[in-house]
């Protein structure tokens, strides 16, 4: 019997282990960090979206938004450490929530979130004081009902925020891909055809299709397989950046003017297109740029307001994160949570060096023309197409400076490594949510079936592909549904909000439980770091989220009648299928609530 | 008739009391404690001028009485680790000749289970309730005789048990691991120990296998990929299937109506391998969370009628 000691806080041992089945070294924080990095990942999210909207909110300070954004997240990212911490192996916003959200806290939790809920989306559709009031006290009891059960208000905000929402990732996703790397593509490689076609609907839904079947495939090979396409999908990325990097570094505004005019006119037969991009752009409502300069050092009054969009890549730092293993111990939770603020505040440092970068060589006016010519077209709020007939991708502009397509589409194609390293997180969170809610008997158990020979779970990617699909064809041929690309963020951050909430109350709410754990030594003010970090995150993620509702800045929220139409469906089914599942198992014999019922010890 | 199966508790003292109590609470005929019983750490707790100090989960607590030293040891004890009262000298001891730790753990794991059966014996009197628990990999030989000798208890390594027309056959044997633990076989020996079990069922279709190891590729065996160094790849995202293809052929080929599993506590699940439900209830003993699986079978038509994974 081989035995192995551990040294705790004092010199002499504070554990003696034996040699059994799942004792292990735990993994390397920089395994924790790149899973983390990839997931706030500042090429896809992050300059698809959230560094190309600048231009909306010409008050706002960019640097000050993105360092604040983190450092609301930092809250967030220490309450899921301490939650996995808590409860390692059970890990994810399910169980966490089923099995701290019951009872009076979650009857009250519950309550609030269906009176809300049905509150907004009644105002949003004009339905009338009576039907909308009536309908938020129904709402109360609903929503009461499903967090007073064990597993109802969890499986509400998992389903919607691991499973349902990630249908319109999909389309997303798809666009990214589009953009970021089709049509760059195939403007370098002259292939005038492949620019335009993939700039129509048919060519979103092509691309939206394609990125369907790479993301099941990546399911198809499993995440082993899928870990070392990872891993080298962040070197090459990384790689990649650096020559963009060093590109933008050793350049300036006039040597990149030039490059792009050139390019302008080799690839789209446009001439003078730097100048004719930041014309057009000042000449479209509300262009504020022209011939001002980076504020690098400033916090503008508009800042706090770029904030919720910042949360569209700086969101996930906990995405994935898992504490597998035994006899784990508070070095353990410092990792995981080393892993998480590494790759969300790396991201951030490189977020900004980015548009410092942006600001010196593209030119600051030039480079929010570039976007918000191009967003405003795509999001059909003008009609006048953008002098360059595709996105100005940073990666794509920065390879300009080099005056070689073939360099420039070798540099396009290593930034493809972005996207293939994160897309395949797409539907494999989804087929867990899947998995479990099937284990929980809530969906049928041929959700959970996977095939004999290569495991592949089919059933429960039809249950994501499917809506995906049609989510897809909306996307690419009903403008208005482009619109809602936040709403993708936002039902996540709902998730997220839950979750934080499990985190505040965990330490008063299952006191045994938090006092067993290793983060009940980390306390601030002599209270639990947990619930601290915990009612952070739950005021800044409200805040977000009431930002995100009630201003139409975002596009999305009671402004807009689809947006909050779209959330009522995804929550309504989500309650549906719960109460629905519930009934049915009752008639089959099986009750639910004996999932989650403590069988006494005494 | 209804199963409450758990496994893999690794000497978590609620979790026992709770799979005690599990029979009463869910209405079980059939108690079945699928193995690894027995727990992987000692925690000591040194003493020293009247006080006591023990390190959990690298938080110090210092205990000034008895009753907060026994406290503290229930809560070790509930982790499912064993609390050991040492001197300091005896901690030294213990750091630089690892035979004394061995004989310690070998003695707290044979004490406890004799604990752990003495316990059955008293809170299954008086009812019908059948338990039956079979050690596995993890587990030394020399609690098999303990728990033979209990009396509400049935051993269930290498035996076959009548439920109620069912048979249950069951080994605590597993395909070899990267630990390389007590109750560990080639995958072509295990095959051998299996069909000489299976041989002995009148019906299979009314077999019940309760093996610890789970069938190879059945998501039921996702574990996290681990490399040379004992440490997890890829921040613990690598899963990969670690299951027993003996076991899985085993199933495929005899077609029982139900097959218990544990060993992967990640691996938490049920699937359909042919006619037969497969689950692994999955296991979170460190946090005094039971977790079990609870099968109804129809004797008539030797069917699952119905099942539940719960977190008791």
């Amino acid at each position: 019997m081989a035995t192995d000691a551990k040294a705790g806080m004092a010199a002499a041992p504070s554990l003696f282990l034996r040699n059994a089945t799942g004792l292990v070294k735990g993994w390397s924080g920089f395994d924790a960090f790149a899973y983390s990095f990839m997931s706030v990942n500042l090429v896809t999210l992050g300059m698809f979206y959230s560094l190309a909207i600048f231009a909306y909110v010409p008050d706002g300070s960019a640097i000050a938004s993105i360092i604040v954004t983190a450092i609301g997240m930092t809250f967030m990212a220490i309450a899921y450490a301490g939650l996995i911490a808590v409860m390692p192996r059970a890990g994810g916003d399910y169980v966490w929530q089923t099995r701290v959200l019951d009872g009076i806290p979650g009857a009250v939790i519950g309550g609030a979130f269906g009176a809300i809920a049905v509150f907004l989306v009644g105002t949003a559709l004009a339905l009338g004081d009576v039907t909308t009031y009536g309908g938020a006290a129904l709402g109360v009891i609903v929503g009461a009902f499903l967090g007073i059960k064990r597993g109802g208000l969890g499986f509400v905000l998992s389903a919607t925020g691991w499973w349902f929402i990630l249908a319109l990732w999909a389309p997303i996703y798809g666009f990214i891909l589009k953009i970021e790397f089709v049509q760059p593509m195939a403007a370098l490689l002259g292939w005038q055809d492949g620019v335009n076609f993939f700039g129509t609907a048919d060519g979103t839904f092509v691309v939206s299709i394609a990125t369907i079947v790479i993301t099941s495939g990546l399911v198809a090979l499993g995440m082993a397989g899928y870990a070392r396409i990872q891993r080298w999908s962040l070197y090459v990325g990384l790689a990649a950046l650096a020559v963009m990097f060093l590109l933008m570094l050793i350049s300036n505004v006039d040597t990149f003017k030039a490059a792009y005019d050139r390019e302008a006119q080799s690839l789209f037969g446009v001439s003078n297109a730097y100048q004719a991009t930041i014309d057009q752009a000042a000449a479209e409502p509300g262009f504020e740029y022209a011939g001002s300069a980076l504020d690098a050092f400033g916090f503008g009054p508009g800042t706090l307001l770029l904030v919720p969009f910042m949360l569209f890549f700086l969101l996930y730092p906990n995405w994935g994160a898992t504490l597998y293993g035994e006899v784990r111990g508070a070095g353990d939770f410092r990792k995981v949570l080393n892993g998480m603020l590494g790759g969300l505040w790396v991201t951030a440092g490189l977020a900004v060096v980015f548009v410092v970068l942006a600001a010196n060589t593209f030119g600051w006016t030039f480079f929010n023309a570039s976007n918000v010519t191009y967003v405003n077209y795509a999001y059909a709020y003008t009609t006048t197409p953008p002098p360059m007939p595709i996105w100005g991708y940073p990666p794509m502009l920065a390879a300009f400076l080099i005056d070689s397509h073939i360099v420039q589409a070798l540099i396009v194609l290593a930034f493809a490594a972005w996207w293939i390293g994160w897309t395949g997180t797409l539907f494999l969170s989804s087929t867990r949510m899947i998995f479990a809610a099937a284990f929980d008997r809530v969906l049928p158990e041929w959700a959970a079936r996977v095939s004999e020979n290569r495991g592949v779970p089919w059933a429960a990617l039809a249950l994501i592909m499917v809506p995906s699909v049609f989510l897809s064809w909306l996307y690419a041929y009903n403008s208005d549904f482009y619109g809602l690309t936040l709403d993708a963020t936002l039902v996540i951050a709902v998730t997220f909000f839950g979750t934080s909430i499990a985190a505040t109350i965990l330490p008063y709410w299952k006191k045994d439980m938090y006092e067993s754990s290793p983060v009940a030594r980390y306390k601030i003010l002599g209270l639990p770091l947990l619930a601290v970090a915990g009612a952070v995150s739950t005021i800044f993620l409200s805040w977000v989220l009431f930002m995100w509702i009630t201003n139409a800045l975002y596009g999305i929220g009671i402004g807009n009648v689809n947006s909050m139409l779209f959330l009522g469906v995804l929550y309504g089914a989500a309650a549906i299928l719960y109460v629905v599942a519930r009934a049915v198992r009752r008639s089959q014999g099986v009750d639910l609530d004996a999932i989650h019922a403590e069988i006494p010890a005494e | 008739m209804r199963i409450f199966f758990a496994t893999d508790i690794h000497g978590s003292e609620i979790c026992w009391r709770k799979f005690l109590n599990a029979g009463a609470f869910h209405k079980a005929d059939v108690l079945v404690m699928g193995g690894d019983m027995t727990g992987k750490a000692m925690v000591p707790i040194t003493g020293e001028g009247g006080t006591w100090r023990v390190t959990l989960q690298e938080q110090e607590h210092l205990l000034a009485s008895e009753d907060e030293v026994a406290a503290m040891e229930k809560r070790i004890r509930d982790r499912g680790y064993y609390p050991i009262r040492l001197s300091p000298d005896e901690v030294a001891a213990w750091a630089a000749d690892p035979s004394l730790v061995d004989a310690r753990f070998k003695a707290e794991m044979l004490a406890m289970v004799e604990r752990w059966m003495a316990l059955a014996d008293e809170r299954l009197d008086g009812n019908s309730i059948h338990c039956v628990v079979s050690p596995a990999n993890d587990d030394i030989f020399e609690i098999d005789p303990i728990i033979e000798s209990a009396r509400r208890v049935s051993l269930g390594e290498s035996n076959l048990i009548d439920l109620d027309g069912f048979s249950l056959v069951s080994t605590g044997w597993a395909n070899p691991t990267p630990w390389n633990t007590f109750r560990e076989l080639p995958e072509p020996d295990l095959r051998v120990r299996i069909d000489s079990l299976v041989a002995g069922v009148p019906d299979k279709r009314r077999a019940i296998f309760n093996f610890h190891a789970p069938p190879y590729g059945s998501n039921l065996d996702n574990a996290p990929k681990i490399d040379a160094d004992m440490r997890y790849v890829s921040g613990g995202q690598a899963l990969i299937p670690v299951g027993s293809h003996a076991i899985r052929d085993a199933i495929l080929e005899y077609g029982p109506v139900l097959s218990l599993h544990g060993h992967i506590h990640e691996g938490r699940g049920a699937v359909k391998l042919g006619r037969t439900l497969a689950v692994n209830p999955g296991s979170m003993y460190e946090d005094g969370v039971l977790q079990a699986a609870i099968v109804d079978l129809d004797p008539k038509r030797a069917e699952v009628k119905r099942y539940l994974l719960i977190n008791g």
